[in-house]
């Protein structure tokens, strides 16, 4: 095996293993603040039962879901099972954490990938546009319009656009993911579907078009452009044949940190639409205090993040191996937030 | 060249001094409630309108803008005092231990920040403004760290710090009188964006009902009877808060655009 690729195993071992370290942290950390939070887990598995128990029930009921022993003892059973793909029991749906999360998944993964797909798509071409016109009053046109929906805060988009077209118009659906039994019908669901999608990509849509353009704009200052130019390349073919791939580096490295920034934004999204998928469930198990929904829940955000921030360095340092330890992704596409 | 944003500053001045004097401006007290006029859409007397209390628009508007522009600054502040010692510690720290620092900031960034909030919060009890701008601020301050690190990472090792640490200066001496003002332009953008983003998750916690008890007015809780909004079709009870909100972030971000950092001047080869 040659030297090089031997010192790429050790990376990537070693990358392995502060991910494995981090996530056990991470376990820890949420582990320790929802057991320090003030509530009863009982009350989301017993509903407002819960007060009329008995004090040996109440005993019985905590012994039953292993609530009484002490908090390191609870954390190591947690974490066999874990290890055993054991999420154990949701307290609220009383059913196993990986059925319900199962059933939620996907939901937000289409609302997210959607959003994901039709915000870089938009992102790019109207980066491209700005770019081209740069300066322009179409430009300032857009450029405003753009700096005002990147300032609306996600629930109040959602909630104007409800006003309008749900409640005024009555054309598109205040919520949900589905009619009442039309959970098959792919119409039925994208119709659905609108309003959610909508805003994220309206909510998300300018950070990335803006950087873009900003990036396009630094890029044709450089003396290539004059070159091309000087040999009566069109302008469009400059910027989308020559730019576009000089930017590329920085552009791949956004979209892989946007992807933990756009699976946080399909949570407030989700909430206010009453979308059911992981966002409205994470909210839920945090109020009720569904101590293993929470932490099934946490440890996908977190590894989720912990993987597409890990992508973005890989990517950053197979083109440019100076990057190697140096600056962290972000740094690199000039992403700040 | 950038022109000054006038407007903007101006614009945010305005809504400034009108919160501060909203003892003076404010026709009506912040709870005052007046039975005869419930759910009443903009008019004479109330110019903005009045709630299903019977509460008048924009006398709330005028109290509850001080708890979010209180919130907004706080947030920011204490965020930022994070962000730059943890930063400045970071960059200065061996590779080891820097990257664990980073990976701890990373870690924290990884649970979305409403939950964490929200789990501060239930900790703490009883939320007020300043309460809910301590957990936003400390969850808010992992990019800006990661900013401050890679600058101090970039002169950490200069001639000057060497030689301020012969002389036995302390870590707090040449954070300072040497890292911070190298860093502070970087970061002056990011500062202020983070005021109008302590604002938006104030507003969004306090919509969905994890913010300021209901009793404390600001722009984010008047938002959050927007059931009842949505029921009854007062649009005026969302759409004029939530506008008023949106200028001024707007306002925030113009000025936040205008510090930063790196002008184009140069001219356009295309």
């Amino acid at each position: 095996m040659s030297k090089l690729w031997k010192g790429r195993i050790e990376y990537a071992a070693m990358m392995l293993a502060r991910m494995v370290v981090l996530m056990l942290l991470l376990s820890i950390i949420i582990f320790v603040i929802a057991d320090k939070c003030p509530g009863d887990p009982l009350k989301s598995y017993y509903g407002d039962g819960v007060e009329r128990l008995s004090i040996e029930e109440r005993q019985a009921a905590e012994a039953r879901l292993g609530l009484d022993q002490p908090l390191p003892t609870r954390y190591g059973k947690w974490v066999k099972n874990f290890i055993r793909g054991d999420l154990g029991l949701s307290y609220k749906y009383k059913q196993p954490v990986s059925e319900v999360i199962g059933r939620m998944w996907t939901n937000t993964l289409i609302l997210g990938g959607l959003a994901y797909v039709l915000t870089f798509g938009l992102a790019v071409w109207l980066g491209k546009f700005c770019a081209l016109h740069e300066d322009s009053p179409a430009d300032r046109v857009i450029c405003k319009i753009g700096v005002i929906s990147g300032n609306i805060p996600a629930f109040f988009m959602a909630l104007l656009l409800i006003l309008i077209f749900s409640v005024n118009l009555r054309v598109l659906p205040a919520g949900g993911a589905y009619s009442y039994g039309m959970s098959g019908s792919i119409a039925d669901r994208l119709y659905h579907l609108v309003l959610p999608v909508t805003v994220l990509v309206l909510e998300h849509l300018w950070y990335y078009a803006y950087m873009i353009r900003n990036k396009l704009v630094e890029e044709t200052r450089q003396d290539y452009v004059l070159l091309c130019k000087a040999e009566g390349m069109p302008r469009k073919t400059i910027i989308s044949k020559s730019c576009m791939r000089n930017i590329m580096p920085s552009l791949l490295v956004m979209m892989a940190v946007s992807v933990p920034h756009i699976l946080g934004g399909t949570y407030v999204v989700e909430t206010v639409f009453s979308y059911p998928g992981l966002g409205t469930l994470s909210f839920e198990s945090a109020m009720y205090k569904d101590y293993n929904m929470l932490m099934a829940l946490c440890m996908i955000t977190g590894l989720v993040m912990l993987v597409f921030n890990m992508m973005a360095k890989v990517i950053n340092e197979f083109i440019d191996p100076r990057m190697q330890y140096e600056k962290t992704a972000e740094e690199v596409a000039g992403y700040e937030a | 060249m950038k022109r000054k944003p006038y407007l903007s500053g101006a614009i945010l001045a305005i809504i400034i001094l009108c919160c501060l004097l909203a003892k003076v401006i404010a026709p009506f007290g912040s709870s005052e409630m007046d039975p005869a006029a419930v759910s009443m859409a903009p008019n004479a007397g109330h110019i903005f309108g009045t709630d299903a209390m019977g509460r008048d628009l924009f006398s709330m508007l005028l109290y509850g803008g001080r708890a979010s522009i209180y919130i907004g600054l706080m947030a920011a502040a204490v965020s930022t005092v994070i962000a730059v010692v943890y930063g400045a510690v970071s960059g200065m720290a061996g590779r080891i231990a820097d990257s664990m620092m980073m990976g701890f900031a990373e870690l924290i960034m990884s649970v979305p920040s409403i939950l964490l909030i929200l789990f501060l919060q239930a900790i703490w009890g009883n939320p007020s403004a300043t309460s809910i701008a301590l957990a936003i601020g400390l969850t808010g301050w992992m990019n800006m760290a990661k900013v401050v690190r890679s600058e101090v990472r970039q002169i950490g090792k200069s001639d000057y710090i060497l030689a301020a640490k012969t002389m036995g200066a302390d870590f707090g001496y040449i954070l300072k009188k040497h890292l911070l003002p190298n860093f502070i332009s970087s970061i002056m953008y990011m500062v202020v964006t983070a005021i109008g983003q302590a604002m938006i998750t104030e507003s969004t916690l306090s919509f969905l009902g994890l913010g300021l008890p209901l009793t404390t007015v600001s722009w984010g809780s008047l938002m959050s009877m927007s059931e009842s909004v949505l029921l009854s079709n007062c649009w005026w009870l969302i759409v004029i808060p939530g506008t008023i909100l949106v200028i001024t972030l707007v306002c925030i971000t113009q000025l936040g655009e205008y510090i930063r950092r790196g002008n184009n001047r140069m001219h356009s080869n295309l």
